[in-house]
């Protein structure tokens, strides 16, 4: 069934049909609440409060194929609004999920170094953190990640830019290990 | 060489995108908390949903009676009378000159009112 079909059914009260809404759509939110807030653990309430305000109300939003892009954007400003910064402490604790293809006598130390692009782009402002986590880690077009910030595709993609020229620059000092490291793995 | 984005070469461009792209692989991905869907649905099920659509009851029309029309119908007749009677001038007398009189001309008036037959006294040779 479609989103759209399955957030009518839920209009109508449908507890399955709301379940195959938070199965298909629960972790591409979390993993975007959790990028936006640094790994802190209220991701997984952020993430909640979206759905639930979906269910309360279905009705408001007007277009069920534009589910995911809705919930990403209740979401995100959510976590956003928190206005919490990440803190190291968070992202150490973070659970994740390993490289399965990571050497483990490769020279670069693949946990520490994830741990130090995680507080890199943490560190980030909050549109192009935001901007970035859409379209790099959720695989979304410059088109959707625009739509679900309501912004140009051009003012999407200045915000790309500078994020990736502040992630570079952050890095700088790592960057040349991080890169020979990943030559190393084969990238 | 052509040029990328930022004045850089279009060659260092791409290798530094890829550079990108490899160094953001390196991030964590985080996977859901163990049972975070059931807690969700939990709580779900104890969140009613909102009801926004209210019905209200309809409101009774009043019937539309005769009067209604009556009160429209001499109205519409004396609209109709008045236009009649002034298109045929019967009543021109009681109305004021300004209204019914012939439109005033201007015997002095020059022919050439746009100017245009002058052109000639400002063109160029004229002028110096």
């Amino acid at each position: 069934m479609t989103d759209a079909g399955l957030l009518e059914a839920a209009a109508a009260g449908s507890h399955a049909a709301f379940a195959e809404i938070v199965s298909r759509h629960f972790q591409p939110v979390y993993r975007l609440v959790w990028r936006m807030t640094g790994g802190a653990a209220e991701a997984e309430d952020i993430s909640q409060d979206a759905f639930v305000k979906l269910w309360k109300n279905p009705q408001q939003l007007r277009d069920g194929a534009a589910l995911k892009g809705w919930l990403m954007r209740v979401a995100s400003n959510a976590a956003i609004d928190r206005g919490r910064r990440p803190r190291a402490a968070t992202l150490e604790e973070a659970p994740e999920i390993g490289d399965p293809q990571a050497r483990p006598d490769a020279p670069l130390d693949r946990a520490e170094a994830a741990r130090l692009v995680d507080a890199r782009i943490a560190a980030l402002p909050d549109r192009q953190r935001q901007a970035l986590a859409l379209v790099y880690f959720e695989g979304l077009t410059n088109i959707e990640a625009a739509s679900v910030m309501e912004v140009s595709v051009d003012a999407l993609e200045s915000l790309l830019s500078r994020a990736r020229r502040s992630l570079k620059e952050s890095l700088s000092a790592e960057w040349r290990e991080l890169i020979g490291g990943l030559a190393e793995t084969g990238w | 060489m052509s040029e990328g984005k930022e004045g850089l070469p279009a060659g260092d461009t791409a290798r530094e995108a890829r550079e990108i792209d490899a160094v953001l692989r390196l991030a964590t991905v985080p996977g859901l908390p163990e049972g975070a869907a059931a807690r969700l649905m939990a709580r779900i099920a104890e969140e009613p949903q909102d009801n926004k659509i209210i019905a209200l009851p309809s409101r009774s029309t009043p019937r539309r009676g005769f009067w209604r029309m009556a009160a429209a119908l001499p109205l519409a007749a004396s609209l109709a009378l008045g236009v009649y009677l002034g298109a045929q001038g019967t009543l021109d007398f009681m109305l004021p000159a300004a209204i019914t009189g012939d439109v005033a001309l201007n015997e002095e008036a020059p022919d050439d009112l746009g100017g245009v037959g002058e052109a000639d006294a400002y063109a160029e040779e004229n002028l110096s």
